[in-house]
């Protein structure tokens, strides 16, 4: 499992190549891989928002849900590890047709205006509704209101564009190790916080790194001054760093 | 054979959608050919007419008119549409959604204004609560996303409609 | 006092057992939190200084919960040699006489519950003594019969803070042979043949789980119990760790050292205050005897427990979520791989289990794995603890069989429903859970079982549901409860349910479409199968299984904006309006009358209902039923307030202006002409509102005069002819025409109505009598109760005898049996169930047997002997007994070997009619093999489209105001379909009325009908009854508690 622990001890075994198939495709892989990890590194196409190389997989967008055959219920692609001689079905259309509700729900959830939106064009969420075809929502949308947290000099958060990924987090607390972000409150009313629910602008653990913006997949997180269309993420110098920390195992 | 009766509607939306219905440039004239638009605000009839085949919606509903307006178009059209992000997502209409109407219009009408502040109680109809997407208060039958949609796309949906085959979007349109 | 070897473990358990059975009688209190709530710590008190005062040496203890949560307070009383006696409903000024009896070597037998005499705590077996005939045993009792306390072996018994009492019987045993035998191995092996599952819900094998744990690599391993019991309505770990922590403690030390773990952890909900105080206790005892801690037993095996109280959230339940929590962090759920056995509590190896679980180990390891799956089904083996709440008679905890048929909870442990509306459901697993109908109740309660049907076993709430249940509202209720506590981490249950919930909230308003109700379905499976951890994926089954088993009250909310059960507020008025057939508006007319205006309540009254002082007269008045009222004392008599106000016009002069002031709210003609098939009660309804939407219609009916069933088969002395020809009065001036003698099918066919009329309403009603096939069912004197009724009211000739037997106990049978009386006869009413099983209005059946009618219930008749003229001489009935619970709720009648025989002349069959719906068939219209009609339940229309059908002829033979309800609905469906338009509100008249409620309930009690004293009765036909006085109905009206103003009565 590619988790980044803090405190490396044990001694991790040499993973073992291990060989199964993706859509009736063989492809090998290791058995310290995901699912996920093994179809991307094989070139198969794995929607997801949370999954982040380099970050701890948490399951949370449900997109990379797979079915294996043998199992009888969907596993997320993100944290089931690859095993040998596994089965792997990615594109069913009960698995199409949930994937696409999963969308549907979070545009309605918050408010996503694509239209005036700094990430419009080069947004995750938006590009992920188009390949799965998404031409409208059947579900009611909530219109929630919500802050603009625009207290940093340099970035601002806005809560109407977020998909509660939790990738802000994470970066922040498995690569930056400022651990600035969490999530407050539970269910709906859940929220991206700075430190103990603070303006990020007065946040004191803050380096201003910009981490978490380049991975956020929608406008949530982006640069002060970019007009609409103009935020385009850089995930590329984090993968980098990542996989230089040796904690892609 | 007769044409198709062919409506189209600016509902709460800034017409965009409709400078992509004209940008469809020499379409136009295929499309003339073998259909008659019989409303919208690209021609004069005042009162929505009965038996349109279909109606092209652009905008979200926002108001009692808006919402009188789709139900009738509903009854007298055997197809509806929805043309662009406003009547499929509720889009920039849908931003004043957080903030109570009454709210709204003082914010607008009487402190936002120097000269005569007051909410126009007159000859404008008043606001629904939300602006909604055109399929939360009406059946709809496709959905054209976009801000506005591609000229070809609509093209697209046009030519495929007027050949009478269920035209299918999927990656041919933006979403969002 | 440290136990250490063989010898103190002995001493601890001798020392318990004197207490348990001292030489001195022992009184023990059950205090827990059920108890205390019903006031049990008075009752202690009470005890504790009456011995005092009295110089007593008896044994006061406190115990747990016995497990019967409705009859507490519970009290055990001892006496050496006697049995274990349990009292019930103990208060505290009854703690005397109770202490009187006992100093006189008695127990008070009226208030005692049971006696247990010897009891098996499966760890040790503890004779009592015996005696006391009087009292029933325990397992004799509805509530305990059937059930098998393994995991509540000790729960009510001992003291759940005495060490030495929890040793003497049996416990630390099981530890003690573990830690003495040294083999882990064996232990999981038994738990593995035992095949004991999780009892937390998932049903995951424990010994493999176990074996897990034990296997992994680690120098540092957790065991923990989940105690986090958060389900509305499940409370029986809080009850189990209240009454008997020990048996806990001494689970988990035998899983720490069989899997190896050093530490154990025990996460109870905080909101349990008293669990929490008794196991903190519990543990300081056990370490004290040092059973915990450093060397347990002398074995050189060291384990700490620990309590930890939870952190208020449904999902820390969850095992991830639970870990989190107690690592600090908020409780959010993470997926599995890795499973806790090889990354759990701060990433190291642990082993989660629910309380009763825990509560199995040592039964299992001292009786032995073939003795515990000798209980149970065989892929479920022991018994689950439940807790049976709701619309029951007996609540409580029940401990039971794996595989136990649903239906032994509800009907013999519950004792059927506490109301008579009805069980309708039971939800098992609490939130996560489904609901079950009452037609699946043979259903075994096993975890594969429930999973078939969409529900789950959960942690064991078992919540039971009757007709005032709405299940939709059920469904939303839940959905609310999960949306809120869903931890907002994924997707599908985060933001899924909240969509689910907007969908079932317009459901409930009416505001919903078929479209979304296939969303709503859609939407469930993808939260069910898409979650990251359990409570999403069970979140919905509450929503999936009463849209597979209720589907039609879904419909109902969507489609007629209808919620049968009164739940939904925004779809009723009023809990009287609702369940009214005729929706009556019925606190408008009683503030109507309540404000000295009779013609304004007449006109509301019979606006609503155009047979109001018919049905004021013979209504079943299910507004009664439903009345909240009757939460204060009794409900109010709402039937005899609309018969005073319509015969207070009838008999006034004002009878002409109010004809016409109903007449005059007739619409403007439409020119539609409609005819009506059958005068009776349906037919005259839907004539009635039909003609004030404007429409022309016309009666067609066999008889000559209107009324149907009420003109010739209620008898005159419940309904005088001259009402119903006042009301008919009323109806004939809305523009209705009559035309009588006229058979449809004979006289005139249907396919002709279908021409000249622009639409056709068939409310033929059920006129063809059920007979009963028996011998002698031919001989003379044995006819049906219709015909009988029908010649005694069109002064026809009867072949009445002297002597009568009725059959049945519906309100024909009465009928018949008080006319037989009122013509001279002697009657007897033969009927094959009990009393509270009749059909028949139970006011009815008190003045039959005031008039002198016997009535032998548990009869069914077997053959008619007849004398050598072919004339009834006798009748032999077989005498029955109640066997198991039927369709209807009722306990099916079964024949016995016991056979009787009654003299008489006369045997009157009142066991039913059918339909005679010949003439409906041979047009083509879907007849049902009963003969009833088919409909379109949110049309009314037939298979044909001009013609509807309503009443008796579609729904079998009810009631009055059942058919004239479905008179008004069809009315309503057919004008809205003949115009298009929605217009029936149109003709109702609006009245302004006050609308506060009443400040104080008003104190009057309830006003009943005066009856005429029997030998005025019997003597003739004069009507039985007087109604309300003026002041009398003023009264009742003045108790109304106006359920229906909204807003605080803004």
């Amino acid at each position: 499992m590619p988790l980044i622990a803090l405190v490396r001890k044990e001694v991790i075994p040499v993973p073992r190549k291990i060989s199964m198939r993706i859509d009736g495709e063989m492809i090998s892989a290791t058995d310290d891989q995901s699912i996920l990890q093994a179809a991307r590194a094989n070139g198969k196409y794995m929607p997801a928002l949370c999954y982040m190389e380099g970050l701890s997989p948490v399951g949370a967008c449900r997109l990379c849900t797979v079915e294996v055959s043998g199992v009888n219920r969907l596993l997320p692609a993100c944290t089931t590890p690859a095993a040998d001689r596994m089965s792997v079905t990615t594109n069913s259309p009960k698995l199409q047709q949930y994937r696409k509700i999963a969308l549907e729900l979070l545009f309605v959830e918050r408010n996503h205006i694509c239209a005036v939106c700094v990430s419009n064009g080069h947004c995750e969420l938006q590009n992920l509704a188009i390949e799965h075809g998404v031409t409208s929502v059947r579900y009611p949308y909530s219109y929630p209101k919500l802050p603009v947290d625009v207290s940093h000099p340099r970035f601002v958060l806005d809560h109407n564009r977020c998909v509660l990924c939790t990738r802000c987090v994470r970066v922040c607390a498995e690569v930056e190790g400022a651990h600035v972000w969490d999530v407050a409150s539970r269910g709906t009313n859940s929220l991206i916080v700075c430190e103990l629910d603070r303006p990020w602008g007065e946040s004191t653990g803050c380096t201003n790194c910009g981490k978490c913006v380049q991975v956020c997949p929608t406008g949530a997180l982006a640069e002060k001054g970019r007009a609409v269309e103009e935020m385009v993420k850089r995930e590329e110098p984090i993968l980098q760093l990542v996989s230089r920390r040796g904690a892609m195992s | 054979m007769s044409k198709v009766r062919l409506a189209t509607v600016w509902l709460d939306g800034c017409s965009g959608c409709h400078m992509s219905l004209l940008d469809i440039d020499e379409g136009l004239v295929a499309v003339a050919k073998r259909a008659d638009i019989v409303y919208g605000p690209l021609v004069d009839a005042q009162e929505f007419p009965e038996n349109v085949d279909v109606t092209l919606v652009e905008g979200a509903v926002s108001n009692q008119d808006d919402l009188k307006l789709i139900q009738t178009i509903r009854k007298r059209s055997k197809m509806i549409v929805s043309l662009g992000d406003c009547a499929v997502t509720s889009n920039v209409p849908a931003m004043r959604n957080s903030i109570p109407v009454k709210k709204l219009l003082e914010r607008i009408y009487v402190e936002g204004v120097q000269e005569n502040p007051g909410v126009p109680a007159q000859g404008v109809p008043p606001l629904l609560k939300h602006a909604v997407p055109v399929h939360d208060v009406v059946k709809v039958d496709l959905h054209i996303p976009g801000c506005p949609p591609r000229a070809e796309a609509i093209l697209y949906v046009i030519t495929e409609l007027l050949a009478g085959r269920k035209p299918d979007l999927t990656s041919k349109v933006k979403f969002g | 006092m440290r136990i250490e070897d063989l010898s103190s473990f002995n001493a601890a358990r001798e020392a318990g057992m004197a207490k348990l059975l001292p030489s001195q009688p022992r009184i023990a209190v059950g205090l827990g939190t059920c108890g205390s709530g019903n006031g049990s710590e008075g009752v202690y008190h009470a005890f504790a200084s009456a011995i005092d005062r009295l110089g007593l040496s008896y044994r006061l203890a406190r115990v747990g919960c016995f497990g019967f949560c409705a009859e507490e307070p519970l009290v055990n009383v001892w006496l050496p040699g006697k049995p274990l006696v349990i009292l019930h409903r103990v208060q505290e000024n009854d703690v005397d006489a109770i202490l009187d009896c006992v100093t006189q070597g008695r127990v008070p037998v009226e208030q005692a519950l049971c006696k247990i005499e010897e009891w098996d705590h499966i760890t040790a077996h503890i004779k009592y003594g015996s005696g006391f005939p009087e009292i029933p045993q325990w397992d004799q009792i509805p509530f305990f019969k059937g059930q098998k306390k393994i995991v509540l072996r000790n729960c009510g018994l001992i003291s759940p803070s005495d060490i030495e009492e929890y040793i003497a019987v049996g416990g630390y045993q099981a530890l003690y042979e573990v830690l003495i035998e040294e083999k882990p191995e064996a232990v999981i092996e038994q738990l593995k043949s035992a095949k004991l599952r999780g009892r937390g819900g998932a049903g995951y094998q424990t010994g493999l789980k176990w074996e897990a744990l034990r296997k992994a690599k680690g120098d540092q391993k957790y065991v923990i119990c989940n105690a986090d019991e958060g389900d509305p309505g499940a409370y029986m770990n809080r009850n189990e760790i209240e009454s008997d922590p020990h048996a806990l403690l001494e689970g988990m030390i035998i899983g720490g050292y069989v899997m190896g773990a050093t530490e154990g952890i025990i996460y109870v909900r905080a909101e349990y205050p008293l669990a929490v105080h008794r196991l903190n206790r519990a543990i300081e005892a056990a370490q004290a005897c040092g059973l915990l801690g450093e060397n347990i037993l002398g074995r050189g095996f060291n384990f700490k427990i620990h309590l930890v109280e939870g952190a208020g959230a449904f999902v820390c339940g969850e095992e991830t979520a639970l870990i989190w929590s107690l690592e600090g962090r908020a409780g959010r759920p993470s997926p599995r791989p890795p499973y806790p056995a090889e990354k759990g509590l701060y990433g190291l190896p642990t082993n989660i289990n629910n309380v009763e679980t825990w509560y199995n180990i040592a039964p299992i390891i001292v009786k032995g794995p073939a003795w515990f799956t000798e209980t149970g089904s065989p892929k479920s083996p022991g018994t689950k603890v439940f807790s049976l709440v709701g619309k029951i008679r007996n609540t409580g905890l029940v401990e039971m069989p794996l595989g136990t048929p649903l239906k032994t909870f509800v009907y013999d442990i519950g004792e059927g429903d506490a109301s008579s509306r009805g069980v309708k459901a039971v939800q098992t697993g609490g939130p996560s859970g489904g609901c079950i109908p009452q037609e699946m109740f043979d259903t075994p309660v096993d975890y594969e079982t429930l999973a078939q049907l969409g529900s789950i076993m959960g942690s064991g709430g078992m919540v039971v549901m009757d007709e005032d249940n709405c299940m939709v509202d059920v469904a939303r209720y839940f959905i609310e409860f999960t949306h809120s506590e869903s931890c907002g981490k994924c997707v599908p249950c985060r933001v899924g349910l909240d969509k689910s919930l907007h969908i079932l909230n317009r459901v409930t308003q009416g505001k919903a479409t078929e479209a979304d109700l296939a969303t709503l379905d859609e939407l469930s499976r993808m939260i069910r199968d898409m979650s990251l951890c359990g409570l999403g994926q069970t979140a919905p089954n509450p929503v999936l299984t009463t849209m597979r088993h209720f589907r039609q009250e879904f419909e109902d909310h969507i489609r007629a904006s209808r919620c049968r059960a009164g739940v939904c507020e925004e779809l009723a008025l009023s809990p009287c309006e609702n369940s009214c057939p005729l929706h009556m508006n019925i606190p408008r007319y009683l503030q109507l009358l309540k404000e000295d205006r009779l013609e304004e309540a007449f006109e509301s009254v019979f606006m609503d209902n155009p047979l109001p002082a018919s049905t004021g007269r013979v209504c079943q008045h299910p507004c009664e039923n439903r009345c909240r009222r009757a939460g204060i004392d009794e409900a109010i008599n709402m039937r005899d307030v609309h018969r005073f106000i319509a015969d207070a016009v009838f008999e006034s002069d004002r009878f002409e202006a109010m004809a016409d002031r109903i007449a005059s709210h007739r619409l403007a003609p439409t020119g539609r002409k409609i005819a009506i098939v059958g005068a009776g009660p349906a037919g005259l309804t839907c004539a009635f509102y039909l003609s004030l939407l404007g429409h022309d219609c016309t009666l067609y009916d066999p008889n000559e005069k209107p009324g149907g069933m009420l003109r010739y088969a209620l008898p005159e002395y419940r309904l005088p002819e001259s009402t119903l020809d006042k009301e008919w009065e009323i109806i004939r001036r809305t523009g209705v025409r009559f035309v009588g003698n006229t058979r449809v099918g004979t006289d005139v066919g249907l396919d002709e109505l279908e021409n000249q009329y622009d639409a056709v309403f068939i409310a033929s009603g059920t006129w063809r009598e059920s007979w009963v096939d028996m011998a002698g069912n031919d001989l003379k004197g044995v006819f049906s109760s219709l015909r009988f009724l029908e010649s005694v009211a069109k002064g026809r000739e009867t072949d009445l005898g002297s002597n009568v037997v009725v059959i049945g106990g519906g309100n024909s049978a009465i009928d018949a049996a008080r006319t037989a009386r009122r013509l001279g006869a002697k009657v007897t009413i033969v009927y094959r169930r009990e009393r509270k099983d009749m059909p028949a209005i139970p006011e009815e059946t008190a003045a039959a047997e005031a008039e002198g009618a016997r009535i032998i219930f548990l009869a069914a008749p077997q053959r008619i002997r007849g004398d050598s003229s072919g004339r009834v001489q006798a009748i032999e009935v077989i005498k029955t007994r109640l066997g198991e619970f039927d369709k209807s709720g009722r306990r099916r009648p079964v024949p016995t070997d016991e056979t009787m025989r009654i003299e008489c002349d006369t045997v009157i069959f009142a066991v039913g009619e059918s339909a005679e719906s010949e003439f409906a068939r041979s047009s083509g219209i879907k007849v049902k093999d009963s003969g009833l009609i088919e409909v379109d339940r949110y049309s009314m229309m037939t298979s044909r489209e001009k013609i509807y059908a309503g009443g008796d002829i579609i729904s079998g033979p009810t009631n009055v105001s059942n058919a004239m309800g479905y008179g008004k609905k069809a009315a309503r469906l057919m004008d809205e379909h003949l115009t298009g338009s929605r217009r029936f509100a149109a003709v109702f008249p609006q009245f302004e009325y006050d609308q506060t409620p009443p400040l104080h309930p008003s104190e009057s009690r309830r006003h009943l009908v005066t009856e005429l004293p029997e030998e005025e009765r019997v003597a003739c036909f004069k009507e039985a009854t007087i109604g309300l006085t003026p002041v009398e109905a003023m009264e009742e009206s003045c108790r109304c508690l106006r359920c229906d103003v909204r807003n605080g009565g803004e």
